[in-house]
């Protein structure tokens, strides 16, 4: 009876201490352009934290949003704030979108090496978009014709450029559409008469970044958001931040996290 | 039939060259039906067992730019129901401007487009039936029309005005009743608090024409005014979602005014999503209507339907957007009056959809 005993209060303790090590699970979906924080946030957190596990997937910001939007994620990234539209449709579903920014970013504008142009302004960039320039001796460089290279128009970073810089124009149907921004950087690197944009944490040596406005961007310019093309980069949950989640979204925003966002070539919160 | 295949063919062709981008969608809803109910000579029996494309919808959805779309979509069915077993209509064929007008969220659709009243606008299909509003005939589910329809900033609820044709996608050419007076319409829902949406929808239609064409004088007894209204309140809480509805419709006849009449519906539907408990995504489902058409002492009948059910859904799109469903529904459906139309539905029916976009 003792032995039986014994045995039966030893599974209860094996359970109840297996329950308490059981690992959480945090999964995020959505922007490419935060995917590189938080792929780097979470391996950081995880060797500190090795009860939680997080995933995450790229997809694009309103993929992000729609899967938090259907219960599937805990975390929406987002490199644009949520739009009416999502957030009506969120509400009325029982999910209260919460905004955390984890990062500061600028959209740089990308030329290709060889290319002497060395600033722009926001009316000369939509002209240029919307096919109104088609050369760069128009802007002072070469003779030249512009080849036009965008995000894809699910991307975050196109609707912040599309609103920021085109001011919701459309954009020429000749110019190239790419899925990433390390396309971006790669086609207008290889393409000599190429303008390109892209997040800061992406830039390589092989492309020039023009100014805009003739502010160049930087961790100051954007902090202060003299940039013109700076913006902030969202991690969004359902309701307020708790438990796993939250601890990883505060790890984030503490001095170690955002030492992490610069080391990946983005600008750290004020 | 020819004519319409020769547009939507051209339509295809055009639509893309035009467009920066291209959304292609479609939907198939394969179904069997188990019907039982009373026979004419009155016994209990089996009325319909059989499978049928029920419904497809096959669309094109075009960005022309950051403030122009369009929508085109067609509706396919394959069915022994009807008399040539197959059909195809335009269900939406609509160009979305959304700066048309200095308001931040604010759309002006033009063409034909959904008929923002009620439940009917929104309404996923998340049971077999249709919504209340479709099932019992108050509206129709699209129609031709300009809306102006959009956002409450911050999430708070949605709008829209519109005024219509108000007979229908379904109705063209000889069916047309020669109506000439439009539909207007007004929708608004609001989201006080996470999860809540309150709602209320009102309409103004009309059907056939007053007065006669014929030369030959005199009113047409057919001619009828409507009225109506729609309450609509839907609560969401973690996996639990239910929706209720009532709908009011008042019908004059101002050269027959002993046909007025009146008809009304309450409708409730409940979901409750089990994948935290069975890490499976399948959905419980409830609804309970009572509707009655005519609401007169001479020709007195109340509708009542049932549905329990359970949906299970085997495949996802990137946003976790059911992309395979199996839905399995039992709906009884019993008459206070008219009871030889009783009857009992088993419906099994798989969904797919699927949506890519081309970049053009």
């Amino acid at each position: 009876m003792k032995l039986r005993n014994t045995l039966i209060i030893l599974a209860i303790l094996l359970i109840g201490v297996s329950a308490f090590a059981k690992t959480e699970k945090v999964v995020c979906s959505g922007s490419t352009t935060v995917l590189p924080i938080a792929q780097a946030t979470a391996e950081a957190f995880m060797d500190k934290n090795p009860n939680i596990n997080i995933s995450i997937r790229g997809g694009g910001s309103g993929v992000g949003i729609a899967a938090l939007q259907n219960g599937t994620v805990h975390i929406a990234n987002s490199s644009r704030p949520i739009k009416t539209k999502e957030m009506n449709q969120c509400r009325a579903k029982g999910i209260a979108p919460t905004a955390y920014a984890v990062a500061l970013d600028g959209i740089a504008i990308l030329t290709h090496k060889s290319n002497p142009v060395s600033n722009l302004t926001v009316k000369q960039i939509k002209a240029i978009y919307t096919g109104v320039i088609k050369n760069w001796k128009d802007l002072g460089g070469p003779n030249l014709p512009i080849v036009v290279i965008s995000r894809d128009v699910a991307s975050g970073t196109f609707e912040v450029f599309n609103e920021k810089a085109l001011g919701g124009a459309k954009v020429i149907s000749s110019a190239l559409l790419l899925a990433s921004n390390n396309a971006v950087v790669t086609s207008v690197a290889d393409t000599p008469g190429a303008i390109g944009y892209a997040g800061l944490g992406y830039l390589g040596e092989g492309v020039n970044t023009v100014s805009v406005n003739n502010i160049v961007p930087s961790k100051a310019t954007v902090q202060n958001d003299s940039y013109p093309l700076s913006r902030k980069l969202y991690m969004y949950t359902n309701g307020k931040a708790k438990g796993a989640v939250g601890s990883y979204i505060a790890f984030i925003q503490s001095p170690a996290g955002q030492k992490i966002v610069e080391n990946e070539g983005f600008v750290a919160l004020k | 039939m020819k004519r319409l295949i020769v547009l939507l063919c051209l339509g295809v062709m055009i639509l893309p060259l035009m467009a920066e981008e291209i959304k292609l969608t479609g939907e198939m809803w394969n179904r069997w039906t188990l019907e039982t109910g009373d026979a004419p000579a009155g016994e209990n029996t089996i009325l319909r067992n059989n499978l049928s494309l029920e419904r497809g919808y096959l669309g094109l959805e075009p960005k022309f730019s950051d403030a122009v779309k369009g929508r085109f979509t067609v509706d396919i069915f394959s069915t022994d129901l009807v008399k040539d077993g197959a059909g195809l209509k335009i269900k939406y064929a609509y160009l979305d401007f959304n700066k048309l007008l200095p308001v931040p969220d604010m759309t002006a659709t033009i063409g034909l487009q959904k008929v923002y009243f009620g439940s009917i606008y929104d309404w996923d299909y998340t049971l077999i039936g249709k919504a209340p509003t479709d099932e019992y005939k108050f509206a129709n589910s699209a129609d031709y029309g300009i809306t102006i329809n959009g956002f409450i900033p911050g999430g708070w609820g949605e709008y829209a005005l519109g005024v219509y044709n108000g007979e229908g996608y379904k109705n063209y050419g000889s069916n047309l009743k020669g109506n000439i007076e439009p539909a207007f319409l007004a929708n608004l829902r609001v989201i006080p608090i996470t999860g809540l949406t309150l709602g209320g929808s009102f309409m103004l239609n009309s059907s056939e024409r007053s007065d006669s064409l014929t030369g030959l004088g005199g009113d047409n007894p057919k001619y009828n005014e409507q009225k109506m209204m729609d309450a609509y309140l839907r609560a969401a809480y973690g996996p639990l979602s239910l929706t209720g509805e009532y709908i009011i419709k008042d019908v004059t006849y101002p050269n027959k005014p002993a046909n007025d009449m009146s008809a009304n519906c309450a409708s409730v539907n409940a979901v409750i999503k089990l994948n935290s408990l069975v890490e499976k995504d399948i959905d419980l489902v409830a609804r309970y209507d009572r509707s009655d058409p005519t609401d007169s002492d001479k020709d007195e009948n109340i509708v009542t339907a049932i549905t329990g059910g359970v949906n299970y859904n085997f495949m996802h799109d990137d946003s976790a957007k059911p992309a395979m469903q199996l839905q399995l529904n039992y709906t009884t459906k019993s008459n206070s009056v008219k009871t030889t139309n009783d009857s009992s539905a088993l419906m099994l029916q798989l969904k797919w959809r699927f949506s890519n976009t081309l970049k053009v």
